[in-house]
């Protein structure tokens, strides 16, 4: 490929010896209004030459590399294939370190997991255990990724020198065109091979349409930083240093001040609130509640024994007139039976589901009742309807979740297992063991 | 400034005799094995049920190289892709087998319109348990059921299988007419219409899926299920492709063509192929395995415990960790046996995965009613069940597919006149 990129006409320009201090624009690039370095402030950085297409660059690189040379560079707005090879720079180890940051990652996102959900604050999370691989797969992926990108990102900065904000060859108006159309290898002085002379006719016999020198200025008010800058670094730190120092103190301490309120008209709206005090009415209140001899649709609830298990203010003992037992109620009180209480009574309601086997393994001990045991086989319907409904010592109600008709299938489904689970032999299929 | 370069003048593209020596080898081992698999299938007893879970497997192998292969050729014109043009023509070859593999899938189509039930078992429908959520959608069941219908799932099988060919067709035709006429407009045209063609291909591909394997069992559903399915055609494409390129470049064919830059990107492609495959396995199952419902966790139950789960984890490590950790360097991909091998072992595994995915399905026609719970049922309804006759079906099926693709292979072996031919020869990884 590398035939058809070399330039078929000769370089046209012949190179100009910029040597003369004065030659050197600085327009555009001032320090400070400062003057031109004389001869004996400066120094020698190196040496910039031009080419006219990507093929001369890379046949120039190759010269350049050929001739000894190791400290050079080559400098293009986009970029040029081949011009690695050229200038004969080693494959990168980026790669590597990559792998390195992405094993990083993985093993550090598993472990980040481990340590909080499994060791420091064991949480059970959808009934899994708490240290379970494939739900942590997705956040260990997660990590891999952030930490390969990190070290691509990084480690190609590292790998490139960046970032660099100034180098000796921006005092060139040349050079700004290698952003745009520019070609150029730039030599450094400091290599052992240089010579300004030499050099210069090696780069021109490499096809150099222009070679520039380059020279660094060494007077104190070009090297040095300006002191307002370390003033202005002090100053932005002190700055960057007081929202952490205010938080600290706010953890510390204790105040009687009431919030900030940076939003007021958000924070205080002209309007009322369920629950809230209003003194415009009479009895104080936000609320207006039902108003008197009206019933809101769908709330009528008269049926005491359907809604509230009640009868004449005793728990009933059978189903109300609303509920048909039959095998799809039982299916209904089954499915929803293993949704809703099957995680602390156990699927088949003697007490040991999920929840309680959990509470053990983290070193508690706490048992959900058992549904199927003589004292819960003697309470009426009426009062297990209302257990279900709003719930029983720790146990909190369900009516807010599962509609009536449902909770009563439950009910009728706890009594399915409590005659399930007491079954005696003789009342069983043949073949079949009590266990 | 993209370099180009020449065909070597020496360069040998013509197939010639390689396609006739590949469909004489390819039909012979593929009829004298069909013809022993067909005795063992009928010495099983079990009314052809492994025989057709096996058939299904070994077919959708040479089906998924076949769809990946025109994926390859549809994707090559959407992108105007440079790299893959002296494989492209290849990729033609291999759709060219997608009429014999549409022939080939009448075996376990036709016993499923004369009502042989034990291959889909939502044919059976006086089993259908009427409170399942799919019920409606299934044959016979009085209601709306019309997609689960014998008839209409053969008449799909049809159309589908009509328009992969005439896709697969016309850019093939086209391709091949390029290198009479060298027009380039054809490249141009082949272009405008690929990114149609990729539309309707990707529409079809997720049905085929479907209706094909996740209708093994009708009451599990997957959304990601095809992608998966077509992740691993993908795959195993590219394997496909370096084994074939590899094979045709032995037998003194394109030997300066295909560069080691090639079979690089090929490995690039394995490894991409790889990671994406598992992406889609995991998904599917996290996420089942998260919900915990069981209409969707009867699917792995019965592959990840009893006697499936040793093969569930030999799928997770061979299929991927392995190949993965070995493509991730670039030598694998630029050592040529190294990456022969790997081809191999990924188109092994890629079986393995279809094995792993079809055959657990048998357990429904052996307890004969859907299980939720635990392992239950007869002990083989939950056991490997590996039969001699799964490996003469592969070999058979494979063969008749290798003389499917040989008697396409006519003419030259790389696109000649394609307009980005020569930045494909001249193509380098920097």
């Amino acid at each position: 490929m590398e035939a058809d990129n070399t330039p078929t006409d000769e370089p046209t320009a012949t190179p100009v010896d910029h040597g003369d201090a004065a030659d050197h624009g600085q327009a555009g690039h001032g320090d400070g209004g400062s003057d031109e370095p004389t001869a004996g402030d400066r120094e020698l950085h190196g040496l910039l030459a031009e080419f006219e297409t990507p093929g001369a660059l890379i046949a120039a690189a190759r010269k350049v590399k050929n001739a000894g040379y190791t400290e050079f560079d080559c400098y293009s707005p986009f970029p040029v294939h081949g011009i690695d090879d050229a200038m004969g720079i080693q494959r990168t180890k980026l790669p590597l370190v990559v792998f390195a940051g992405g094993a990083a990652g993985l093993i550090g996102g598993l472990f980040l997991q481990w340590w909080m959900n499994a060791h420091n604050w064991p949480w059970i999370v959808a009934g899994k255990p708490t240290w379970s691989i494939p739900a942590n797969v997705p956040i260990a992926y997660e990590t891999t990724i952030l930490l390969s990108v990190l070290t691509t990102f990084f480690g190609m900065w590292m790998a490139n020198k960046l970032p660099q904000v100034w180098h000796p060859y921006f005092s060139l108006d040349r050079f700004a065109k290698v952003t745009d159309d520019g070609l150029m290898i730039g030599i450094d002085a400091k290599d052992q091979r240089f010579d300004l002379e030499q050099t210069k006719q090696l780069l021109v016999a490499a096809g150099a349409t222009d070679v520039e020198e380059c020279y660094r200025d060494l007077r104190p008010e070009a090297t040095e930083v300006p002191k307002w800058i370390y003033g202005a670094m002090t100053v932005m730190t002190v700055l960057a240093i007081i929202p952490f120092a205010l938080a600290a103190k706010a953890r510390r301490s204790t105040s009687a001040d009431p919030h900030w309120h940076i939003f007021s008209d958000m924070d205080f709206q002209p309007k009322a609130k369920s629950d809230q005090a209003f003194p415009e009415f009479a009895d104080g209140r936000a609320n207006r509640g039902e108003i008197a001899g009206t019933i809101a649709r769908g709330s009528l609830d008269a049926d005491d024994a359907y809604y509230r298990g009640l009868r004449d203010g005793q728990w009933i003992t059978d189903v109300p007139a609303d509920v048909t037992v039959d095998r799809d109620l039982l299916a209904r009180g089954q499915g929803k039976f293993n949704i809703y209480c099957a995680p602390c009574h156990g699927y088949d309601g003697n007490g040991h589901g999920i929840v309680p086997e959990r509470v053990a393994q983290a070193g508690g001990a706490w048992e959900a009742r058992n549904l199927t045991a003589p004292e819960t086989i003697k309470l009426p319907n009426g009062q297990l309807f209302n257990t279900v409904s709003n719930g029983y010592n720790t146990m909190m109600g369900y009516a807010a979740q599962i509609p009536v008709q449902d909770r009563w299938a439950i009910v009728l489904y706890v009594r399915a297992l409590q005659r399930g689970q007491n079954a005696t032999q003789a009342e069983i299929p043949a073949g079949v063991q009590v266990r | 400034m993209s370099a180009t370069k020449k065909l070597h003048p020496d360069e040998k593209i013509k197939a010639d005799k390689f396609g006739g020596q590949m469909f004489k080898i390819g039909a012979g081992v593929g009829v004298v094995l069909l013809g022993l698999s067909v005795a063992l299938g009928a010495g099983e007893g079990d009314g052809w049920r492994h025989f057709l879970h096996a058939y299904l497997t070994a077919w959708s192998f040479i089906f998924s190289i076949c769809i990946g292969s025109l994926f390859f050729v549809l994707i090559h014109h959407l992108a105007r892709a440079k790299w893959g043009i002296v494989l492209r023509r290849q990729a033609e070859f291999i759709t060219g087998a997608l009429p014999l593999v549409g022939v080939l899938g009448l075996v376990f189509m036709l016993p499923v319109v004369l009502g042989n039930q034990n291959l889909y078992y939502w044919t059976v429908h006086q089993l259908h348990d009427s409170q399942h959520p799919l019920f409606h959608h299934m044959h016979g069941s009085g209601k709306t059921g019309w997609w689960l219908d014998p008839v209409f799932f053969f008449g799909r099988y049809l159309f589908y299988f009509a328009v992969y060919i005439g896709i697969a067709t016309w850019f093939r035709k086209q391709s091949l007419a390029q290198d009479a006429d060298g027009d380039a407009n054809r490249s141009e045209q082949m272009r405008v219409w690929s990114g149609l063609a990729v539309l309707i291909y990707s529409l079809v591909t997720v049905f085929v899926a479907t209706d094909l394997f996740m209708t093994l069992q009708p009451m599990w559903f997957s959304t990601i299920y095809a992608v998966n399915y077509f992740s691993g055609a993908m795959l195993a494409t590219y394997c496909v492709l370096a084994v074939m390129s590899m094979v045709i470049q032995r037998s003194g064919r394109l030997q300066t063509s295909i560069t080691v830059e090639h079979y690089h990107d090929i490995g690039k492609y394995m490894f991409g192929w790889t990671f994406f495959w598992i992406y889609t396995a995991f998904s599917q199952f996290m996420l089942q395995w998260y919900s915990n419902i069981p209409e969707e966790t009867v699917w792995y139950n019965y592959r990840l415990f009893g006697g499936w789960q040793i093969v569930s984890l030999v799928v997770l490590l061979g299929h991927w960790a392995f190949p993965y950790v070995s493509l991730m360097t670039r030598w694998t991909k630029r050592i040529l046996p190294l990456l022969a091998f790997f081809a191999v072992w990924q188109l092994v595994f890629h079986y393995i995965d279809l094995y792993w995915n079809v055959m657990p399905n048998q357990q429904w026609t052996m307890i004969g009613k859907w299980n939720m719970g635990p392992l239950q049922g007869p002990p083989e309804a939950f056991k490997v069940g590996f039969r001699i006759v799964d490996v003469t079906l592969l070999v058979g099926l494979v063969g008749l597919w290798l003389a499917g693709v040989g008697r396409s292979m006519k003419g030259n072996l790389l696109p000649t006149h394609d307009p980005k031919l020569g930045a494909c020869l001249a193509f380098e990884n920097y």
